[in-house]
C-alpha cells in the first residue's frame, strides 16, 4: 500500500522533489535536532522496574496490570540520579489518573504497598510542589535535548534536512502517545476506573467528599458515559497508529486530554502532568498539518502537501514494520482486552474482589449499641456510637460514628490484589464515614476486622508506639483453625481471573502493620437483623444490634456491574 | 491522475441540487425559531431592562410547533415541510438559481445561528452562573439522593475554574463562527465539545440532548462544507483546492453587511457578555435572591423535638422527627427527615426571573423538603411554603426566637396543624471542599 503510496506522490510532487532537496536552515536544522532528541526522551522508558516488569511478564497467566505497566510510563529522570520522586512504573501507584500527586511519599504507600508489604503507608500527603516542580523531569528532557542538539551540531555537519528522522520520530511518538492511551483507554471501555458508588458512599453526604473524589464519583456514576470516554480515547489512539488517520487522532487526543488536564487541576486530580504529557505528543504530530490547514482554509490558497517517507519496499523495513504493528495490535488490543474483561468482570481492581458473607449485605439501622454493657441511645452527637451501617458486597463492613477521622487523600488507585489494600470505597471521604476490611470464619461465625483508612493509621501509630513493646512479634490475632475457615485470598475470586501476578504478590508477605481491629462474632438467621459482638478497635467490648433497611435511592442504579458477588 | 494546478469550477450534479434545495429549506426553518416561544420571549421582553436571561433563552429558541419540552417531533415536521417545499421549488420557475450563492447564504444563516446558540451558553459558564457551588442543602444531603443530573451540575459547581474553562471554548468557538474562513474550525469544536455535551445529557438524562443535536447538526453542516477538503489533503495528502466562492459585497452591500454583523456581535457577545457579567453578581439565576433570616445561614441539629406537646427523642428511625434543618443564605429552609420526598426533577436550562420559581436548589433530590420563607421580623414569625411542586399548598407557620447566636427555637404549627417546638443547634460544619486541599485533613 505504502509503496503504490509513494510512488504516486513521487509522480504528482515532482515540482515538490525541489523543495524536498531544499536545505534546511540552521535554525530549523537545530530546532529539529533539539525536538528529537526532547521526544525521544519523552517517548521512551528509562526506568529500571518497567524493563524488570516486561521482562519477567508471565504471558501465559497476564494480570490487565501487566500490560498498563508497559503502557504507562513518562519521563523519570530524577528517578535515575538517586531523586526522590521515583515514578517508575512500578513504585507508581497511578492505576488511574488521580495518582500522580500522590507521586512521592504516598505512591510508595500505595502501590509499594504492594511490593514492600505496607512498609510507606504512613507516608502520607502530597508534597507542596510548585507549579513548575511538577515538570521538572521534562525540564530535563529539554536541557538534554539542548546539550546533546549542540553536539549533534558539532558532529553533523553534512546533513541539509532530516526528512526521514522525522518521519521516524513522528512514528516513534505517534506509537508512544496511541500505546499509552489506550492502556488508559480499556479501563473506561469496561468501566473499572471510576466505580460505582457503593453503599457507604451513597450514603455519604455530598459535601463529605473532597472535590477528587466528587470528580471520580460523578464519572463513576454513569458508567456508560465512562464507556464513552473509553471509546474516544481508544479511537484516539488507534487513529495514531495509521498516517492517514494521525492528524485527526492527534487532534482528538490533543482536545480530549487537554480537558483531562484542566480536570485534573480543577479537582486536584493529581494527573495533570501525564495527562499533559499527551497533549504535548499528540500536538507534535499535529503541527506538522496545522500549516498547511491554515494555507488551505484561512487563506484559501491551493495547498500541495509534503512529507517524505522511508522507502518500505525493502524487505528488512518492510517486515519489521509488519511485525511491530501486528505485535502491538495483538498485545494492546488482543490480549489487553482479554485481560480486562477479566478484571471487569472478576477483579475490578478498586473495588474488593472477594465477595462478602451472603447473608451480611445491605443498609442496616443500628438499632441497639453497648459498649462495655452499657447501652449508648441513639443520638447524633454521640462520639462512640455507631450511626448507621452498611456490609457491602464484597468483604468491607462500613459505619459512621460523630468523631472526625483524618481523611486518606489518596484516590484508592493502583492496583493492589489484596482486597484490604483497596480503599477506593474510604479514599477522600469525611463525615466519619469508617470502613472495615474483613475476613469471615463463616464456621465459627467471627469477622475479623481492620481498618482500610491508611491515615488513620497513621495517626494512631504515634499513640500506638508505647504500647508496641507488649506487642509479640509473631501476630497471631487470628488462630490457625480460623485462618483455616478463611481459607486463602488469593483464591477467593474466579479461577479465570488468576494471574502470576497475584501469585507474586501474595507471596510476598506483607509486613505486619497494627492497623485498628476489631474481632467481631456475627449471628444472624437471615441477614434482616444482625447481633455483632466483640471486642472493638479501642479494646472495649461491643454488643450491636443492626436491622436492615431498604434503602431506596434516587440516583438510578448502575446497569453495568463489575466484579462478580 | 489530473495533476493539473488549474482547478475546474464545482459543478452542481441534479442530485445535488436536490439535496441541496431540501437542506436549504430544513436549515432555515430550524434556524429560524418559528415557534409560539419565539414570540412570547420577544414580546415577553421588556426592551428597555433586558436581561442576561432574556437573551439566554433568546439564544437558545428552535423550530417548535408543539408546546411543551423539545422533542425530535418538531423535527419530523421541519423535515416534512422542508421535503414539500423542496418538491414544489423544483417545479417552480426559480429551479435554476446560483446555487454557489445560495449555499454561501445559507452557511452564513446557519454559522450566525450556530455562534449565537454556543455564546448563550459559553457566557453562563463563562461566569459560573449554570452550575453554582451547591447550597448548604445540598452538601448536607447523601450522595444517593441525588438524580445523576443533580450531581453533574453540582460536581461542576464546585470547581468554577474547570466551569469557566469550558465557557471559555464554548465562546471562543462562537468566535470563530462569526468569520467565514475560521467557521470551519469553531465547527469542529462545537463537534468535539457538543458531541461530548450530547452524550453526558443522554448519560446523566440531562433535558438537552434534543438541543444538543441540534447544536451538533448544525455543526455537521458546516463542516461538511469543507471536509473533502481536509480529507484530501490530510489524509490522502494530494495537493488540494481552496474554496473559490468569494461574497461580493460592493457599495450599500458592503455597509449594510459590516453594520448587521456589528450589531449581532455587539448584542450577543458585549452586550450578553456583560449582563452575565453583571448578573454573576448581582443576581445569579439559580439561587433564591431574597435574603434569608440574618447570620442564620448554616445547618442545625434539631437537639429537641415535640409535636402537640410530647417530646419525640433522637431515633434511628422516625418519619415525624426532624433530623437537622438548614437555613439557606438566601429565604430557604430545608428539613432533613425521613419523610419520603417526591422528587421535583427539572433538567434542562431555563433562566427564571422570580424566586418563587427558582426551583434548582430542590430539583432532583430527594432526603430534605425545601421551603422558601418570609420573614415577619416584628412578630418574629417565619411563614413557610413547601417550594416543590408535589407539595404544593404545604405551610407552616412558626415563631422563631434566637437566645444566642447558635441557637434558633422554631415553634408553631406544622402543615398538619400540629403544634411544634424545635429546638437548632448549629453545627460547626466543615466540608473538605472548602478547606485546603494541601493540608492533612480530619473531618
Amino acid at each position: 500500500m505504502s509503496e503504490i503510496k509513494q510512488q504516486d506522490t513521487e509522480k504528482e510532487l515532482t515540482d515538490y522533489q525541489t523543495t524536498a532537496k531544499k536545505p534546511w536552515s540552521w535554525q530549523k536544522k537545530f530546532g529539529f535536532r533539539v525536538l528529537f532528541i526532547f521526544f525521544l526522551a519523552m517517548s521512551i522508558p528509562f526506568s529500571a522496574n518497567w524493563y524488570k516488569n516486561v521482562f519477567t511478564l508471565d504471558w501465559s497467566r497476564p494480570h490487565y496490570r501487566d500490560l498498563y505497566d508497559i503502557a504507562r510510563f513518562q519521563p523519570s529522570f530524577l528517578s535515575l540520579f538517586g531523586g526522590q520522586r521515583s515514578r517508575d512504573i512500578s513504585d507508581s501507584p497511578s492505576g488511574d489518573e488521580s495518582a500522580k500527586k500522590n507521586e512521592s511519599p504516598k505512591n510508595k504507600a500505595e502501590n509499594g504497598a504492594v511490593k514492600k508489604g505496607e512498609a510507606k503507608n504512613d507516608a502520607g500527603l502530597p508534597p507542596k510542589n510548585s507549579f513548575l516542580a511538577d515538570y521538572t523531569d521534562w525540564g530535563i528532557a529539554l536541557l538534554f535535548a539542548l546539550v546533546g542538539a549542540l553536539i549533534w551540531t558539532a558532529i553533523d555537519r553534512k546533513s541539509k534536512s532530516y526528512h526521514l528522522l522525522y518521519y521516524w520520530i513522528r512514528v516513534v511518538v505517534r506509537y508512544r502517545a496511541g500505546i499509552g492511551i489506550i492502556g488508559f483507554g480499556f479501563t473506561k471501555l469496561f468501566p473499572t476506573q471510576m466505580p460505582y458508588p457503593s453503599l457507604g458512599l451513597l450514603n455519604s453526604n455530598f459535601g463529605d467528599f473532597t472535590a477528587q473524589k466528587i470528580y471520580w464519583l460523578s464519572v463513576g456514576v454513569v458508567p456508560w458515559y465512562q464507556v464513552f470516554g473509553g471509546v474516544v480515547e481508544i479511537a484516539a489512539g488507534t487513529m495514531l497508529f495509521f498516517r492517514k488517520t494521525t492528524t485527526f487522532g492527534a487532534i482528538l487526543l490533543a482536545a480530549a486530554l487537554g480537558d483531562i488536564t484542566f480536570v485534573n487541576y480543577a479537582y486536584d486530580g493529581g494527573v495533570h502532568v501525564y495527562a499533559f504529557y499527551f497533549v504535548i505528543l499528540a500536538l507534535f504530530l499535529a503541527a506538522d498539518d496545522f500549516p498547511k490547514l491554515y494555507h488551505l482554509l484561512i487563506l484559501e490558497r491551493y495547498t500541495v502537501p509534503f512529507r517524505i517517507y522511508p522507502d518500505f519496499r525493502k524487505p528488512w523495513l518492510k517486515y519489521s514494520r509488519i511485525t511491530l504493528k501486528v505485535l502491538t495490535f495483538v498485545i494492546f488490543f488482543g490480549v489487553l482486552t482479554y485481560t480486562e474483561v477479566i478484571n471487569f468482570k472478576y477483579d475490578p481492581y478498586k473495588q474488593p474482589a472477594t465477595a462478602g458473607v451472603k447473608k451480611l449485605r445491605g443498609n442496616y439501622h443500628v438499632s441497639e449499641f453497648k459498649i462495655n454493657g452499657q447501652v449508648i441511645p441513639f443520638n447524633p452527637l454521640d462520639s462512640t456510637r455507631w450511626q448507621e451501617a452498611t456490609f457491602e458486597n464484597w468483604t468491607t463492613l462500613t459505619f459512621k460514628i460523630n468523631r472526625p477521622v483524618l481523611i486518606d487523600p489518596s484516590n484508592g488507585g493502583g492496583s493492589p490484589m489484596r482486597d484490604i489494600q483497596r480503599t477506593f470505597e474510604i479514599s477522600g471521604v469525611a463525615g466519619g464515614q469508617r470502613a472495615f476490611h474483613y475476613y469471615a470464619d463463616t464456621v465459627d461465625k467471627v469477622l475479623y476486622l481492620q481498618d482500610k483508612n491508611v491515615m488513620a493509621l497513621r495517626g494512631a501509630r504515634k499513640g500506638a508506639d508505647r504500647g508496641k513493646q507488649d506487642q509479640p512479634k509473631e501476630d497471631n490475632w487470628i488462630s490457625k483453625t480460623a485462618w483455616q475457615h478463611i481459607g486463602d485470598e488469593n483464591k477467593m475470586i474466579d479461577k479465570v481471573a488468576w494471574s502470576t501476578r497475584r501469585d507474586r504478590e501474595f507471596e510476598e508477605k506483607p509486613r505486619e502493620v497494627k492497623r485498628h481491629r476489631m474481632v467481631l462474632k456475627y449471628d444472624t438467621t437471615d441477614g434482616s437483623r444482625v447481633i455483632l459482638s466483640g471486642i472493638n478497635e479501642r479494646k472495649d467490648s461491643i454488643y450491636i444490634v443492626l436491622d436492615r433497611y431498604n434503602r431506596k435511592y434516587v440516583l438510578p442504579k448502575s446497569t453495568l456491574n463489575a466484579g462478580k458477588y | 491522475m489530473s495533476n493539473t494546478n488549474i482547478p475546474s469550477p464545482p459543478v452542481w450534479t441534479n442530485v445535488e441540487k436536490r439535496l441541496f434545495r431540501f437542506f436549504f429549506l430544513f436549515f432555515i426553518l430550524q434556524a429560524i425559531p418559528l415557534s409560539v416561544d419565539f414570540f412570547k420571549t420577544v414580546f415577553g421582553f421588556n426592551w428597555l431592562h433586558i436581561s442576561y436571561g432574556d437573551i439566554f433563552n433568546l439564544s437558545r429558541l428552535s423550530a417548535k410547533f408543539i408546546p411543551g419540552t423539545d422533542s425530535f417531533v418538531n423535527w419530523i415536521i421541519v423535515a416534512l415541510i422542508a421535503l414539500i417545499g423542496a418538491v414544489a421549488w423544483e417545479r417552480s420557475k426559480y429551479k435554476n438559481i446560483d446555487y454557489d450563492s445560495f449555499y454561501y447564504w445559507l452557511r452564513v444563516v446557519v454559522r450566525y445561528r450556530l455562534a449565537i446558540g454556543i455564546i448563550g451558553y459559553g457566557f453562563i459558564k463563562f461566569f459560573p452562573l449554570q452550575a453554582p457551588f451547591p447550597s448548604i442543602s445540598n452538601l448536607n444531603t447523601s450522595y444517593g439522593d441525588f438524580t445523576d443530573w443533580k450531581i453533574f451540575s453540582m460536581s461542576l459547581g464546585i470547581v468554577p475554574s474547570y466551569e469557566a474553562f469550558l465557557g471559555g471554548i464554548e465562546i471562543l468557538a462562537g468566535l470563530l463562527l462569526f468569520f467565514r474562513k475560521t467557521a470551519t474550525i469553531g465547527a469542529a469544536i462545537i463537534l468535539v465539545f457538543t458531541g461530548n455535551v450530547f452524550i453526558s445529557n443522554l448519560a446523566y438524562e440531562g433535558g438537552e440532548y434534543v438541543y444538543a443535536t441540534y447544536l451538533i447538526i448544525f455543526a455537521l453542516f458546516m463542516i461538511w462544507f469543507d471536509a473533502q477538503r481536509i480529507y484530501n489533503l490530510v489524509s490522502l495528502e494530494r495537493p488540494t483546492d481552496p474554496n473559490r466562492f468569494k461574497p461580493n459585497f460592493t457599495g450599500r452591500g458592503k455597509s449594510l453587511r459590516l453594520a448587521l454583523k456589528s450589531l449581532i456581535i455587539f448584542f450577543f457577545v458585549f452586550f450578553y457578555g456583560f449582563k452575565t457579567y453583571s448578573g454573576f453578581h448581582h443576581d445569579p439565576y439559580q439561587f433564591p435572591r431574597a435574603k434569608g433570616l440574618n447570620n442564620a445561614a448554616g445547618i442545625y441539629n434539631v437537639s429537641e423535638f415535640r409535636v402537640n406537646g410530647q417530646v419525640l427523642p433522637y431515633a434511628a428511625v422516625n418519619a415525624l422527627r426532624w433530623k437537622d434543618v438548614v437555613f439557606e443564605k438566601w429565604a430557604t429552609l430545608s428539613i432533613r427527615s425521613d419523610r419520603p420526598v417526591i422528587v421535583d426533577s427539572a433538567n434542562y436550562e431555563q433562566v427564571f426571573k422570580n424566586d418563587q420559581d427558582r426551583d434548582y436548589e430542590l430539583a432532583g433530590t430527594a432526603g430534605r423538603h425545601y421551603y422558601s420563607y418570609t420573614v415577619d421580623s416584628v412578630n418574629r414569625v417565619l411563614f413557610l411554603n413547601n417550594k416543590n411542586p408535589h407539595y404544593k399548598g404545604e405551610r407552616l407557620r412558626l415563631k422563631y426566637e434566637r437566645p444566642d447566636s447558635a441557637t434558633v427555637i422554631l415553634s408553631g404549627t406544622d402543615q398538619h396543624r400540629d403544634s411544634v417546638y424545635v429546638v437548632l443547634n448549629k453545627i460547626d460544619k466543615k466540608y473538605p471542599l472548602k478547606l485546603s486541599r494541601r493540608k492533612a485533613l480530619k473531618l
